[in-house]
């Protein structure tokens, strides 16, 4: 940050990571998914104070800084101003208005009713309010899932009636973003678009933000081809560089059945990985004393050379 | 009656109290009671014989003799309170409790003096009158103290007045509203609506008590929401909602405790990197400790004495790790040198203030904006004491460490500054001003005098590892100052002053220039 005079160092400000996720916010993540489909290389700034903001995440170069709460957002206003465009030639595509209408409208207001409506803000606290004392991030909260509400037009009365609308597009929209997708890499032929990094960003949230309990993650697990794409697109584009391997996508809807009651799904994140380093150690202990067994037997032993190696034979 | 409260000197003037004291040192000795009766004939008020006055003169002189000489012994047997509805007895004898402890006549004297003083100082009160009576007639030397009180008629009272807040930076036009003694314990709760020169508003609750929880000094708590808008400045808006209790408020020291939930935003969407980083909720809870020693003979025009303040704030004193950690400390020292022509003075003036935050990573931390130091406005040094603030010829927030703002396509304002001033972590500024009365009796008896001065300033930052490139020399280097003079022009609500200045030294994208400038400056 410091060379930013010298040289054109790109930084996206984003809300903090947690979840496993390089930043836990739903708005954020699309923005740094793009960028990483698209291979820029940028730095990534935090601020974890401003919760009820529309800027972030705001993407900016020297004096060059490009809002969420303009022209459509970071993604549209970084295509638009040359910086980064993985749409130029999709965008004439009649398929990718309608898959884009589909993922920006039906998949967005169902994350947003379940995050803040469906699993009640559990999730919440981590990406919003880690860094904000407990009286801020109550009131803001609730000023939060009011304002969400709202967006969404739930009121007391409709509230069972656009629940069930919403679940509803949603399964549409999973199915026939399953059907399109197939077992293609990316949504359009081979290339990354920006769609890819709304619907990658999309899974990625429900599948490790939100609780085993979550309707709207059970829905998309029963699409096990979207599972797929978005573990693949995650260890080549976002773990390339990150330094802590992330636990396979695919351990999570095998292990847990539709409508499990088991309430955490973080700790078995961090138990897989505990798992696989004491499968390292217990080989790197078991090849130590083989070793160790082998020296004592070759400086101790002497002749009987047929003993050992049927000794070692039974190991 | 005898009202020894109102004299400043020990000796009261009135000779009706005299010689019912004397009777009551001749009744030690003759153990006779007659001074219940010649305060009931004073009381009526009948007309005395000139036999009567001229024996009560010699009395008189006879008393004020010994009182010179040695000193009267006397005791305070027991304090009435009259005229008392509302207010609590024990909310005026807390007052007067000076009294109980005076030992001769002339001490009782001065007490009573002391007394009244505080008693008018609750400010609920219309009139208040001290008066000595004599002690019961078995207890000889003791005296009775008899407290009249008129409670003010009407509890509200409206007040609209300017002020000159340190944190503000500027002068401000307040109008409060104040309903006292609601529950009988010298409370007084006030409205008050503030608005200042630099486009902030505040709106606050407040509640003063004279005593709380046997405590000697006065107890304040204010409740406020308030807003102020830097977005021309350093593109940012601030906006608290926050609580303050005066814990201790003293002649010397004054300490005060400040909770507040403050926002900073920036709706224009302009702000530099610096103050985009900082955009976002705080808690901010901080304990401030001032220590003030004014001895010069005025605040609004010092020709004499000298002055020190030093305020130290220490923020993040909460259980909570989340909230705004930072130390801030200011000094100001002033020295005022008659020289006496034409009522003339030089006034020097030297202030300091570092702030830095603390905790983890405390280096590479960067300190919260608006705890930051900002110099420039247009108040004058002269008057504002309580830290760097002013320097005369710069603009508000005009000096200082600045990053350039975001860039914008259509430039439609084209008069808009490209920077924002983002404030320093140490700053320092020096004054000095010689004052001068004109030779025309005209101008003299309106108050209306002269004034030449010098002003240097400087700022620098410190958080975010710029420690490391901060040098003394280039400190020194990079100082901005500036020369002038002007009329002054001391009205009912402020002092004005007309200045010519002239800048001798400023750094690039400083907001100066030579010319002239107006102050408005309110005694703080």
């Amino acid at each position: 940050m410091e060379g930013d005079q010298e040289t054109e160092v790109y930084t996206l400000v984003a809300r903090k990571p947690s979840f496993d996720l390089p930043t836990a916010c739903p708005n954020c993540l699309p923005a740094y998914i793009y960028l990483k489909l698209a291979q820029l290389p940028f730095e990534l700034a935090f601020n974890s104070t401003f919760p009820d903001s529309d800027e972030l995440p705001y993407f900016e170069s020297g004096t060059y800084v490009a809002y969420n709460n303009e022209d459509g957002g970071v993604i549209e206003k970084l295509k638009k101003d040359g910086i980064v465009n993985l749409d130029s030639q999709l965008q004439s595509l009649p398929e990718y208005l309608s898959l884009k209408a589909l993922i920006v409208s039906w998949l967005e207001e169902a994350l947003t009713y379940e995050i803040w409506v469906g699993t009640e803000g559990i999730s919440t606290t981590k990406i919003y309010y880690s860094d904000l004392p407990w009286v801020i991030s109550k009131v803001l909260f609730y000023k939060q899932t009011y304002l969400a509400k709202n967006r969404l037009g739930i009121t007391k009365e409709n509230a069972e009636q656009r629940e069930k609308q919403i679940y509803k597009r949603a399964s549409e929209a999973y199915e026939a973003l399953s059907t399109r997708l197939g077992e293609q890499k990316f949504l359009f032929e081979d290339r990354p678009s920006s769609l890819d990094a709304f619907l990658l960003s999309h899974i990625l949230f429900i599948i490790q933000a939100l609780p085993v309990t979550s309707v709207l993650r059970c829905k998309l697990l029963e699409h096990s081809n979207l599972v797929r794409y978005a573990e693949k697109l995650k260890s080549e584009f976002l773990e390339a560089s990150s330094s802590s391997p992330s636990p396979p996508l695919h351990s999570f809807p095998s292990s847990f059945p539709r409508k499990s009651s088991k309430p955490k799904s973080k700790p078995k994140v961090e138990k897989t990985e505990e798992e696989k380093k004491f499968k390292k150690r217990a080989r790197f202990f078991l090849a130590a004393q083989f070793l160790a067994v082998v020296i004592y037997v070759s400086v101790m032993g002497g002749g009987s050379s047929e003993e050992l190696e049927y000794e070692d034979e039974d190991d | 009656m005898a009202n020894p409260a109102e004299k400043p000197d020990p000796i009261p003037s009135t000779p009706k109290l005299e010689p019912k004291d004397e009777r009551e040192e001749l009744e030690d000795i003759n153990g006779e009671e007659e001074e219940e009766e010649e305060y009931e004939d004073e009381d009526d008020g009948k007309p005395r014989t000139r036999e009567d006055a001229i024996a009560d003169r010699i009395k008189a002189e006879s008393l004020f003799r010994r009182m010179r000489e040695t000193p009267v012994a006397v005791r305070v047997h027991d304090v009435i309170v009259k005229g008392n509805e509302k207010t609590k007895d024990h909310v005026i004898e807390a007052e007067v409790d000076v009294l109980r402890q005076a030992t001769t006549l002339q001490e009782l004297l001065k007490a009573s003096n002391v007394a009244n003083f505080n008693l008018k100082a609750l400010d609920i009160f219309d009139a208040v009158k001290i008066t000595l009576d004599s002690g019961p007639p078995e207890l000889p030397g003791t005296t009775n103290v008899v407290i009249d009180v008129v409670e003010s008629k009407s509890p509200f009272i409206g007040q609209v007045g300017t002020f000159t807040k340190a944190e503000a930076k500027s002068s401000s036009l307040e109008g409060s509203l104040k309903y006292k003694n609601i529950f009988g314990y010298g409370d007084i709760w006030d409205g008050s609506l503030a608005y200042g020169c630099d486009h902030s508003t505040e709106v606050g609750l407040g509640m003063s008590l004279p005593r709380f929880r046997g405590r000697p000094t006065p107890f304040t708590s204010r409740v406020y929401l308030s807003t102020q808008d830097w977005l021309k400045f350093s593109s940012y808006k601030e906006r608290a909602l926050g609580l303050s209790l005066g814990l201790i408020a003293s002649k010397y020291h004054e300490l005060a405790y400040n909770i507040a939930w403050r926002n900073l935003i920036d709706p224009s969407q302009t702000a530099s990197r610096s103050i985009r980083r900082q955009l976002g909720h705080n808690l901010v809870s901080a304990l401030k400790y001032t220590f003030k020693f004014d001895q010069r003979n005025s605040s609004l025009r010092p020709t004499r004495g000298y002055s020190f303040i030093s305020t130290s704030q220490i923020g993040g004193l909460a259980p909570d790790s989340r909230t705004l950690r930072f130390l801030r400390q200011e000094i100001d020292l002033r020295y005022a040198v008659p020289l006496g022509f034409y009522r003339a003075a030089l006034n020097f003036g030297v202030a300091g203030g570092i702030t830095f935050p603390w905790g983890s990573e405390y280096k590479s931390k960067a300190s919260c904006i608006p705890e930051r130091f900002f110099l420039g406005g247009n108040i004058s040094p002269v008057c504002s004491l309580g830290g760097p603030s002013a320097l005369w010829g710069f603009k508000t927030r005009g000096l200082g460490p600045n990053e350039p703002r975001r860039e914008v396509q259509d430039n439609e304002s084209g008069d808009t500054y490209e920077r924002d001033f983002v404030g320093g972590d140490v700053a320092v500024t020096a004054f000095a001003d010689l004052s001068f009365d004109f030779p025309l009796k005209w101008f003299r008896d309106r108050g209306i005098h002269g004034h030449v001065f010098a002003c240097a300033g400087n700022m620098a930052e410190l958080s975010e590892n710029k420690n490391r490139n901060f040098t003394a020399s280039k400190f020194l280097q990079t100082f901005r100052s500036s020369v002038g003079a002007g009329i002054v022009v001391p009205t009912s609500l402020f002092r004005m002053e007309l200045n010519y200045c002239h800048i001798l030294k400023k750094q690039e994208h400083d907001r100066a220039k030579s010319g002239f400038f107006m102050t408005f400056s309110t005694s703080s």
